[in-house]
């Protein structure tokens, strides 16, 4: 297990588990991220937004709130 | 139904082809304003179908509709009140589970609806099959499978709308209900909670709502509720935690119900092709960007040109309207009105209009291609250091070519306030008008050491910037409301040309009456405190400008540069010849303004014997970051929809523009 922001790219995994406020949870399952979604990191890079596959979609998540997104990482 | 005409309402998240659809509807039949006492743009148009008459209101693009923005309270507030006839909600169907959770989030919503798979032909090429027919069986109500692109085939999207219309047909969430039942809480709160305790809303959804911790809602079961349900819905509310989490699993839960059977499963991937590498590149993204923008206002200037080029052929009518009035024994005072200044209006509001019409229809090509998001990736650290989104970063580089460009590209940005913020702050970056002038007046009066001035002027930028993104942004942007990025990097499309241009041009007819209502009146007032029969002296401007003199010389500026810094309000390129024509006593100050008064030669040895060094350090100062010119005014209230906001920029800029020439004054002072 690990949190979001510490996978590298072409990582792929399932989201565990969210932790945040109400404002952060509800925003981040109205992109499609929610427990139990496939992910898979398509670039992470320093001092930017982190770019995520999610549901058949490109997303880019704030580096440091995706401390707070736990996932199951996978083998490819 | 308001006077007989039926009002369908467009719901969907961002990039699900809302605005196509919208306007392959209305085409030029568009009206954008506000939404009463918020800082929302609202969209509205119209369509005949069948002899009947229908109002569109384009709802703002959400992700959701939970209370995290003021887009979102407006958009749910406003179909649950029953404004809309029918809810038309989108979904894009290349990203089907995703974007359908717009439809699950509506669910609880009593209002008839219809569903609209958009972007047909993206599933397609993806090899999805999608069957309409299945996901309507399962779901109570009408939906189709559709290219908001292809305006030849809205017969069926429109045999869907009167269908749903007819027969009023509403969604069934049944089976999100049994999900719901098993989130702690929620049958807690169904016993509590009836329908339509909250006018317009299920209980189903209020309670889905009051679970997922929404505090708007919560607020408004507890003023609705009394006595001991009162008490036990406090009660129930206290033990819940993380409840948008748990909704949220519910939601797709119940989509993959909907979808399973209904489309094939296609794995699908990103890749990043290599445009994609270079922009969001860690060492050359930024700099990809910076010319990306760039390439985007020159390419502005191909559909631009040809209207600014009407623009100034406006001012050729100056000379023979001006005799035909002079034949007819016309007062000077009507003659100027005419000539210098309302023919002035309309040519600049023309080229205004030709500029920004090349800009929105370039920027928003940048949009929906897909570049935009990028663009807004790369500078999302940068600019949410101030409140920003990254694609701020855009009307802060077409202000170094034009501020009115600048003003006209923040279009793009989807959030009133900082769309506000982003044009106060782009107002501090000095225009091409201002790189005109600046340089040249530098180096005639300090030579070699002129270089210093700009670099002093790009560094106040800086913090100019800065400082006004506090003074602003605490109100604009609230601090509760400053969160990371949370977005998606639509794949790129082809530009929908046709579309974009019906919109932009319905957009610029708009905008000429809208301009033209705020240039005229400020250019009359300048024009009649400049108005004298007797030279320069005869006008109030002068008698003002010399009682204030002591007041202003504080400031480093003498009369005949403070009226300068004035008519730099109206334009910046005027400036220097308002001081020629006030110290060689030729033409007028108008004139210089309008650029009609007959050049004088060496101009500028006429100002170093006029102006000391600190002045002319001053003046600079106070020209560049003054306010850009009356048409960026009208520019900004043209995008921001807001007079009291527009006003609240200028008047900041043009006292902020007196402290920095007050500074700069004694600071020459000091070191000449």
């Amino acid at each position: 297990m690990t949190s979001l922001n510490k996978m590298s790219p072409d990582q792929e995994g399932v989201v565990a588990s969210i932790d945040g406020d109400t404002r952060f949870l509800s925003r981040i399952t109205s992109i499609g991220l929610t427990p139990g979604c496939k992910v898979k990191v398509i670039k992470n890079d320093k001092g930017r937004p982190i770019l995520v596959f999610l549901r058949d979609t490109l997303v880019a998540l704030n580096n440091k709130e995706c401390e707070r997104i736990l996932v199951e990482e996978r083998s490819n | 139904m308001v006077d007989g005409k039926i009002t369908i309402a467009l719901l969907g998240q961002p990039n699900s082809g809302k605005s196509t659809l919208f306007n392959g509807l209305t085409g030029l039949k568009q009206h954008v304003g506000n939404w009463p006492g918020k800082t929302v743009e609202k969209k509205q148009g119209s369509f005949t179908h069948n002899g009947m008459e229908y109002i569109v209101t384009d709802l703002p693009g959400t992700y959701s509709l939970s209370a995290n923005s003021d887009e979102e309270i407006v958009t749910r507030d406003y179909i649950a009140s029953g404004n809309a006839d029918v809810v038309c909600i989108l979904a894009d169907s290349s990203q089907l589970e995703r974007s359908m959770f717009m439809l699950a989030d509506f669910a609880g919503i009593d209002v008839p609806c219809f569903l609209v798979l958009n972007l047909a032909d993206v599933a397609k090429d993806q090899g999805k099959n999608i069957d309409p027919k299945k996901i309507e069986s399962k779901i109570g109500i009408p939906v189709i499978l559709m290219s908001a692109t292809d305006v030849k085939k809205y017969d069926s999207f429109f045999e869907c709308m009167e269908k749903a219309l007819k027969d009023k047909t509403k969604l069934d969430y049944s089976s999100l209900e049994k999900g719901y039942e098993t989130v702690e809480g929620y049958s807690d709160l169904k016993t509590i909670i009836s329908d339509g305790l909250v006018e317009g809303y299920s209980s189903t959804w209020l309670c889905a709502k009051a679970v997922e911790g929404d505090k708007v809602v919560r607020a408004k079961i507890e003023n609705a509720l009394s006595g001991e349900k009162k008490a036990s819905y406090e009660k129930t509310i206290k033990t819940l935690d993380k409840g948008a989490l748990s909704t949220g699993e519910c939601k797709f839960a119940w989509i993959d119900e909907i979808l399973d059977g209904s489309v094939n499963k296609v794995e699908t991937s990103v890749k990043m092709g290599k445009f994609d590498r270079a922009i969001t590149s860690k060492t050359w993204g930024k700099l990809v960007v910076v010319l990306v923008v760039i390439g985007g206002l020159l390419l502005s200037f191909i559909p631009a040109l040809p209207i600014m080029l009407l623009g100034g052929c406006v001012t050729m009518l100056d000379e023979p309207i001006r005799t035909a009035l002079t034949n007819a024994n016309a007062s000077p005072i009507l003659i100027g009105i005419i000539c210098d200044c309302l023919l002035m209006c309309i040519a600049n509001t023309v080229k205004m209009l030709g500029f920004a019409f090349g800009i929105t229809l370039v920027f928003g090509m940048f949009e929906e291609s897909g570049i935009m998001a990028r663009i807004s990736y790369v500078f999302d650290n940068t600019m949410s250091k101030m409140g920003l989104q990254g694609k701020s970063v855009m009307p802060f580089l077409v202000s170094f070519g034009c501020t009115i460009g600048g003003a006209s590209s923040s279009r793009v940005i989807d959030n009133w306030g900082q769309k506000i913020l982003t044009i106060a702050l782009a107002w501090a970056v000095p225009c091409g008008a201002a790189w005109a002038i600046i340089p040249m007046l530098a180096t005639s009066f300090f030579g070699g050491y002129g270089v210093l001035v700009i670099v002093a002027i790009l560094v106040v930028m800086i913090i100019h910037i800065w400082i006004t993104s506090k003074i602003f942004g605490r109100h604009l942007v609230k601090k509760e409301d400053r969160y990371g990025i949370i977005m998606e990097l639509p794949p790129y499309h082809k530009p929908k040309w046709k579309s974009l241009l019906r919109y932009v041009f319905g957009r610029t007819k708009d905008m000429f009456f809208r301009v033209i209502k705020v240039i005229i009146p400020v250019c009359l007032v300048f024009w009649f405190l400049s108005y004298s029969s007797i030279g320069v002296e005869g006008s109030v401007l002068y008698k003002v400008g010399t009682f204030i003199e002591p007041v202003t010389k504080f400031f480093g500026l003498s009369w005949q540069l403070f009226m300068a810094f004035i008519a730099s309000s109206i334009g910046k390129e005027g400036a220097v010849g308002v001081l020629t024509a006030l110290f060689s006593q030729t033409g007028t100050i108008f004139g210089a303004v309008a650029g009609s008064n007959e050049a004088v030669a060496n101009s500028t040895q006429l100002l170093i014997n006029n102006i000391s060094g600190p002045q002319a350090l001053a003046f600079m100062f106070a020209i560049t970051f003054n306010m850009p010119c009356v048409v960026a005014l009208a520019a900004t209230y043209q995008e921001t929809h807001s007079a009291k906001w527009t006003t609240l920029i200028t008047l900041y800029y043009e006292a902020s523009a007196l402290i920095l020439a007050f500074l700069a004054y004694h600071v020459g002072l000091l070191i000449m």
